[in-house]
Parts: structure tokens; sequence; C-alpha cells
């Protein structure tokens, strides 16, 4: 038996090229169980394609997977078995209902019929698919996601690997989610989740990795990355059209900006200039509201993936 | 969990999803069946029970080739597209599995066709039907070969060729192949390329699993189309395991 701390799921210097597309440059980290480990970044991050090498569907270049020890690269087999796994790409739901769907996966992946039949249950009632799950007409979008999301949890693997399992579904049913997600890890899963859902991931997440042109940029708990900030704070504001932004005071600094969106960082002892400065500047006519609020998981992000040479 | 099991559940998925389109299938197959002994009543005016028996024997074997050659290779080719395919890949049942489940399906669809496409024979032209058991080896491995070789093309080949090259090789193997007619008809150079394919072979033993009469040796037309289809397996198997 390993050690409790041991890592389930390890990669290690993983890289993977796709012709020239180098789109994992030298990866490593690792997941233990019981935890929710995410991994953020932008559009061809080289996320998927993480993923597809743990689950044996693509092989890396260089580089080792080991899932409970074993070596998943060269035993595609054992790591299939190990883990189960949410694709980006929709499930294969078309003809079936959720719930046979559901059944049919936690059958293969050798759950017994009624510990199966009851997971199932208990999975689509929490994401409030009851109403739908014995249908067979199409699904739409979100229900074939959160379907997906319960072919992945129905049998889970001691890894389980959700790649953007949030896209697509509506606010309520994303709260269940979450909370889905996490019990996955509390029951003692190593969940392995690709999201770019930052600031609701920043609640379900214990560790996280910033991944950018295939390589990891940061890592480690949500808190610690934030403290690495070093601006405690961050000012929000909405632009008045493209407005040219009046010149900040000291301690407050340009984070990101995108469209109409200002994010500023603020030091605590810089509040009440941060504040007068946005109160002149919204008098002016120059930004139509702004908010301030504690620095999130977004700004972390904002500060990893601006810094980063935008990808030809 | 055994590799019986995962194949029966990746089957019954399968038969789930097409739960609805079953029936129109096997009724396409049937009105086929019926069409070809009709109208090749047409076709040749004076039937005798040797040509309808050939006939009569070669449809069903015809069939399964082209199943295993067109629909099995579009039908997976679909699947890579939709990412059906590395779903399933990536869930833990033997690699071969989803191939031979999708066989069974197809299998079970024209079941109904054949049984009733040589039902009109006999009733129509009179011939001679002595069903043995090995009929069942004989539709498994024809089934079976065929598929082996539609899969590994649509695994090796980007979706959008597949059906193109499936169909090439399907029209190559099968123009002037001995299955409606005997060997001996064809000129000697096409006999002697014919002996080292499998598709005589497999016309053979269906036809003797139907009628008990085999053209050459069973034991050697059960041979030769057993290495076909440990051949066919080896490469489809080899095409399964490869990752991008
Ligand atoms: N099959 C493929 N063949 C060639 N290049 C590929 C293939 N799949 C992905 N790529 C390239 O590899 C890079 C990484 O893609 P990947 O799908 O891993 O990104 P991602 O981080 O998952 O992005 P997203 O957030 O958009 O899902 C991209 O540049 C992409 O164009
Ligand atoms: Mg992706």
């Amino acid at each position: 038996m390993a050690p409790a701390n041991a890592a389930t799921l390890a990669i290690s210097n993983l890289t993977k090229s796709y012709g020239t597309v180098r789109a994992n440059d030298g990866i490593s980290l690792d997941v233990a169980a019981g935890e929710v480990f995410g991994l953020l970044g932008p559009n061809g991050a080289g996320k998927t394609t993480l993923v597809k090498q743990i689950l044996g569907l693509l092989k890396p270049d260089t580089g080792t997977i080991t899932i409970g020890g074993v070596d998943a690269v060269a035993d595609p087999a054992a790591a299939r078995l190990l883990c189960s796994y949410q694709p980006q790409a929709s499930a294969p739901v078309d003809g079936v209902s959720a719930r046979e769907a559901v059944e049919i996966v936690g059958a293969i992946r050798g759950g017994s019929r009624r510990a199966v039949r009851e997971r199932a249950q208990v999975l689509l009632q929490s994401l409030d698919l009851s109403d739908i799950a014995d249908r067979t007409i199409p699904m739409s979008g979100g229900m074939a996601r959160l379907t997906g999301f319960c072919m992945a949890a129905v049998v889970p693997g001691r890894v389980v690997v959700l790649d953007e399992p949030t896209n697509d579904v509506d606010p309520l049913r994303r709260r269940a989610l979450w909370q889905q997600i996490r019990r996955l890890a509390d029951d003692g899963a190593a969940v392995l989740l690709v999201t770019h859902n930052v600031l609701e991931a920043e609640r379900c997440v214990d560790r996280l990795a910033i991944v950018a042109g295939g390589a990891v940029l940061a890592a480690g708990p949500p808190g610690l990355l934030k403290a690495q900030l070093g601006a405690p704070l961050r000012l929000e504001c909405t632009l008045d059209a493209e407005a040219v932004i009046p010149p900040l005071p000291s301690g407050v600094t340009q984070a990101a900006r995108t469209g109409r969106r200002l994010l500023c960082s603020v030091q605590h002892s810089d509040v009440s200039k941060a504040v007068a400065w946005a109160q002149a500047a919204q008098a002016n006519g120059m930004l139509t509201e702004f908010s301030l609020t504690a620095a999130s998981l977004e700004d972390v992000y904002a500060k990893w993936v601006d810094s980063q040479p935008s990808a030809a | 969990m055994s590799a019986v099991r995962g194949y029966a559940l990746l089957l019954r998925w399968q038969l789930l999803r097409y739960r609805k389109q079953v029936v129109l299938f096997a009724t396409i197959q049937v009105a086929l069946g019926v069409g070809v002994i009709f109208g090749f009543s047409f076709l040749v005016p004076h039937v005798t029970p040797q040509v309808a028996l050939y006939f009569a024997t070669g449809a069903p074997t015809l069939t399964l080739i082209l199943m295993g050659l067109t629909a099995l290779p579009q039908d997976t080719a679909q699947a890579r597209t939709s990412g059906r395919f590395d779903y399933i890949a990536a869930l833990p049942v033997p690699r071969l599995a989803p191939m031979l489940a999708d066989v069974t399906l197809w299998l079970l669809i024209q079941v109904p066709g054949t049984v009733l496409t040589l039902l009109i024979a006999w009733l129509r032209f009179g011939i001679a039907l002595h069903i043995g058991v090995l009929v069942v080896p004989a539709v498994v491995l024809v089934a079976t070969t065929s598929a082996a070789v539609g899969y590994a093309i649509a695994v090796a080949l980007p979706p959008a060729a597949t059906a193109q090259v499936a169909s090439f090789v399907s029209i190559v193997l099968l123009l002037f192949s001995p299955i409606n007619f005997p060997l001996e008809r064809l000129p000697m150079w096409l006999q002697d390329i014919h002996r080292g394919l499998p598709v005589t072979y497999m016309a053979d033993i269906m036809r003797g699993g139907l009628t008990g009469h085999y053209g050459v040796n069973a034991m050697l037309a059960f041979t030769i189309v057993v290495a076909w289809c440990a051949a066919g397996l080896a490469v489809s198997a080899r095409a399964a395991n490869r990752r991008g």
C-alpha cells in the first residue's frame, strides 16, 4: 500500500508535439487522492493534449505518467482501468437516454448492477436531470455535458479526469456540479479538472496549475498563488466606450484590460487613493462603474497568462 | 472485468442506440434479398437449379463481405469524427471489442434477410439446401474477416478518406470474384490469384454450410479463411492499439 500522501497521478517532464507544434513542453505535476487539481490556461495551451496522454489516447514523446504507481505510458490498458474520463468533446449519448448511457458506462467500468443503478440515480437527481433522464430524444448541449460527467462519475477511477465539465451548463446546475466534483475527491479520488471557469474553480480546487504554451507557469494552492500577487485587493472598472484611462495613482497597477473592462491591483494602504481616483474618473464620465474586492484567482490567472508572449 | 462482458455491454449499447433503426435496416435487407432472387429470374430466363444454388448461397456471402467493407468502416469513420471512437477507446474494454460488437450488430440485422432469401430461392427454384452446423462458424469467419479489413482501413486512414478507399477495395476484391459462379469460369491467371485470396473460400464455406457440398476440401477452405481472419484481426488490433 502506498503512503497516504503519495501522488496518485504523477506526471513528469511530459513533452508532446504534433508535427512542429509543441503542445506539451516539459509538464510536471502530481495529484493526490482526495484532491481536486485544477488545470487552467488559455485556448491551445495544451490541456486536452495532456489529459489524452493520461488516458492512453495519445503517446508522449518523452516523460512519464504513473497512476497509483503504474506506468500509464507502458500499460495504457491499466491506465484505462484506473482512470475515468469526461472528454472535452461531448460524450456519445445519441440514441440512448441519459440513464442508459450512465448505467452502461458504470457496468463497463465494473460496477455491480445494483450499485450502478443507485449511483446513477443519485447523480442524475443531484444535477436535476431526473425529468429528462429517460428520454431518448436528442439532449441539449448542457444536458449532454452533464450526462458526460455522470458517465465519468458513476464508477469513478482512482483518478478522475474532467476536461471542461462546466461548459454549456446553466448556473444552478453548475453549482450542483461543483459539489459533485468536490465530492468525488472527498470520496477518495484524485480529480484532475480542466476548466476556464476560473472564479468558480477557485472555490472547488485544492491546488491548480496555470499552463500556457505547453508549460506550467505557476502551480500551488489558490491562496498561495494569490499571496504571491503581492496585492490583496483589486479594482474592477467598466470604462466608458474605449476611453483613455486617466493616470493611475501610485499603489494601483493595471493588471489586465479586456475591451471595456479594466482590472487593477491595489495595496491595502492605497484603498482610499484608488477609490478617489475611480470616483473622479466616474464623475468625468470615463468609467461607468467600479468595484473594489479581494483579489481572486482570476487576477492570478491574468497576471501569468498576460505576461506570456502570445502564441503565433 | 472479463473481455466477454465488455463486448456484451458494447453490443447492448449499440442495440439501444439503434433500437429505432434496427427494424428499418432489417427490412431493407429482407427487401434486398427478395429483390435479388426475383430480379435474377428476369435477368436469366432459364435458371437451372445449379445456377440458382450459386446465386442464392452467394448472396449472403456477398452481403457479409460488403457489410465488413462498407457499412462497418463508414460507421467507424463517423465515430472517429464525432468523438465516440475516442470515448470508447478510453474505456476499459479489449481493443477489438468495439469492432466485434459492431460486427454482431450488423449480423443480427442481416439474419432475417438472409433466411428469407434462402427460403424464397428454395420455393422458387427448388434448390437443395442441407443446412449444417458448420454454417455458423462460416458466417462468423466471413463477417469477422471482412470487418477486420474494413476496420483497419477506417482506423488507419483519415475519416474523410475511409468511404472512398473502402469502396475501392470492395470493388477490386469483388469484381470477377467467384462468389455467384464457380471458380472454373474464370481465366486461368485470375483463378490463380483467387486461390491466394480468401473470397473463393469464403463463398465455399458458406455454400458448404448451406448445401453440404464443398467445392474443394472443406478443411482446406476453413483453414485458409481462418488464416486470413487471424491476419486481419492482427492488423486491426495493431491499428486499434496505435496511439497518435
Ligand atoms: N490532433 C492534433 N493535430 C495537430 N495539432 C493539434 C491536435 N490537437 C491539438 N493540436 C494543437 O495543439 C495545441 C494544444 O491543443 P489542446 O487541444 O491541447 O489545447 P487546450 O489547452 O485543450 O485548448 P482549449 O482550452 O481550447 O481546449 C494547439 O495548438 C492545437 O492546435
Ligand atoms: Mg481542450
